[in-house]
């Protein structure tokens, strides 16, 4: 009797009506806390920071809207904005095709596709400050891969990348392709093996060929997983950081300046804390309505 | 033919993928006067004076220290959190439709870059005297983390049948004692996928380290080997060597993963 008395008394403790109800916000507690204090807490705090002035490090006063009316009148943000857009749009289109080439040719079954995965995620996933090294490594005009290829191959002289603005650019633009072109290429490819087959299949049948098999079938099927890609790198390509970071610091002159590369020297060189502050949150707002729009295509993918 | 094409295509690919880090790799072990002079792609004589020079010179072996430190601590505090909260959202019906609302609030924080909120961190670490130690660069990770783990094992939770934890649960045992013992383990496979992706990216980040430590003592290996480069002169050997050592650790655990990686990557948009 005693026994069964217990048993139902911790029934009734572990699995009623009391405990039952509280326990799922329990579980969720040590997680909001977490996210509260580190990401929700800091940017309240930098809204806030964003309308005071700060000289030499220290807040001296309130500016208003200030920091933000500042963005438009600041040559070199809007500069920093062009080459950001340009960077974005340039990279992200050449992974996009090759990509969505890559992936397409490799379809069918290859002789050592297994072997070439395992070597497509290494770019991906070393750490971002190593591929600036690298491509350092390939663009110093004294030691450098191209300067050891052209005079081993052809016996010339230095190749100077980093030197000029135009060269400086398309050699951020060449590390970000190397980098992700493989992400792009594995999503695509595991897109393109999910598809069914019968459409091909019935369009083969009715004499299509491969273009407009691509056209009318394979592109419009692949639409959603193309757009997860690339919302997600444009995401990422927006706050590019490390790399430029190691490979040229925004230079020669603002050539390769980005948004990331301004709002960090603006703040952590200048001790512009305000200013720096509302020029990130204005990125943020771009980069949290690509995110929703992100979200929403990721959660569609995912549940399908 | 159309496979030949391919093969090939393919293999071209692998080689520019893999020649520039060989080149670093091979940068590594070359002599200073061979880097300068020689300019071949494969070391003649092979050395292990510039990665000695960097354990000598730099605090190389402190930052390995801190970034192991760092990275386990905040991987297992967000795996923790995280696993219970994505149980919770798994598994309950909350307040409002709640459980779908925080999935959603969750991943934006995921996918928000760092560098967006980085000044207000560096302020409030500031305020909070967080900076230069351990504890300031676990609790961010551990937040950074956490909303993947959460978004992440969610969706390894959903797989789970409901019927084996209610089976559990008839037979007395509480709905935690059921989590414990049937839900965890058949989760294992997806909460190692998730740990070791949560490693990648914390030895990987950058910034945040960047902003928050200015000393050797806390300084993780990404932030060391930066500081290597902005040195005047540059030591190409030092810095090739720094570069393969930071890369090692992390292309192991990769390899080991492989197979989850897209899925990670993609925020589990492709399985």
């Amino acid at each position: 009797m005693a026994t069964a008395a217990a048993y139902v008394a911790r029934r009734r403790r572990t699995q009623g009506a009391g405990l039952d109800r509280v326990l799922p916000y329990l579980l969720l507690a040590p997680t909001l806390l977490l996210v509260l204090a580190v990401v929700v807490y800091p940017i309240v705090y930098g809204v806030r920071q964003s309308f005071l002035n700060f000289r030499f490090g220290h807040a001296v006063g309130s500016v208003g809207f200030d920091n933000y009316r500042q963005l438009f009148h600041d040559p070199a943000f809007g500069q920093a904005l062009w080459v950001t857009l340009k960077f974005v749009a340039l990279a992200v289109t050449v992974e996009t095709v090759l990509g969505l080439g890559l992936a397409l040719l490799v379809a069918g079954a290859l002789p050592f596709t297994r072997v070439a995965r395992l070597v497509l995620v290494v770019p991906m996933i070393v750490t971002p400050i190593v591929v600036g090294i690298v491509f350092r490594l390939i663009y110093a005009s004294d030691v450098g891969l191209l300067t050891t290829l052209r005079k081993d191959i052809f016996g010339g002289g230095p190749v100077f990348i980093l030197d000029k603005g135009w060269s400086a650019f398309l050699g951020l633009v060449a590390l970000d392709v190397w980098e992700w072109t493989p992400l792009m290429f594995l999503i695509l490819l595991a897109g393109i093996q999910s598809l069914p087959v019968e459409p091909f299949e019935a369009a083969r049948v009715d004499g299509a060929g491969g273009w407009r098999i691509f056209v009318d079938q394979t592109l419009p099927m692949l639409r959603s997983v193309l757009a997860v890609a690339i919302a997600l790198r444009t995401i990422d390509a927006f706050t590019t950081f490390d790399q430029v970071f190691v490979l040229t610091k925004g230079g020669p002159g603002t050539s390769t300046q980005l948004i990331s590369i301004y709002g960090y020297n603006t703040s952590f060189k200048f001790a512009e804390f305000g200013y720096g502050t509302a020029m990130l949150l204005a990125v943020a707002l771009v980069v949290l309505a690509l995110a929703a729009l992100a979200v929403r295509l990721i959660r569609r993918e995912a549940r399908q | 033919m159309r496979r030949w094409l391919g093969a090939a295509v393919l293999l071209l690919v692998v080689v520019i993928v893999l020649v520039p880090i060989a080149f670093m790799v091979g940068t590594s072990f070359k002599s200073n006067a061979e880097i300068t002079q020689d300019l071949h792609l494969w070391p003649h004589t092979w050395t292990f004076a510039n990665y000695s020079r960097l354990f000598r010179d730099s605090y190389f072996a402190q930052y390995f220290r801190n970034s192991f430190v760092v990275c386990g601590a905040s991987v297992l505090v967000s795996l923790v959190c995280g696993s219970l909260a994505a149980y919770s959202l798994a598994r309950f019906r909350l307040l409002a439709g709640l459980e779908k609302r925080l999935g959603f609030g969750i991943l934006t924080v995921r996918i928000l870059p760092p560098v967006v909120i980085v000044v207000p961190l560096f302020l409030v670490a500031l305020k909070f005297h967080l900076l230069n130690s351990w504890l300031g660069l676990i609790l961010v990770y551990s937040a950074f983390n956490v909303s993947f783990v959460v978004w992440m094992m969610e969706s390894f939770f959903r797989e789970i049948p409901l019927d084996l934890e209610e089976a559990s649960m008839v037979d007395g045992s509480s709905r935690m004692t059921a989590f414990r013992r049937i839900v965890l383990p058949l989760a294992a496979p997806g909460l190692v996928a998730t740990a070791i992706f949560a490693v990648i990216v914390t030895y990987n980040e950058f910034l945040v380290a960047l902003v928050l430590t200015s000393s050797p003592g806390s300084q993780t290996v990404p932030v060391g080997a930066s500081t290597l480069i902005t040195r005047i002169d540059i030591d190409w050997g030092a810095m090739s060597a720094a570069g393969t050592l930071a890369a090692v650790p992390i292309v192991v655990f990769a390899l080991i993963v492989q197979r989850h990686l897209v899925r990670g990557l993609t925020l589990g948009a492709v399985k």
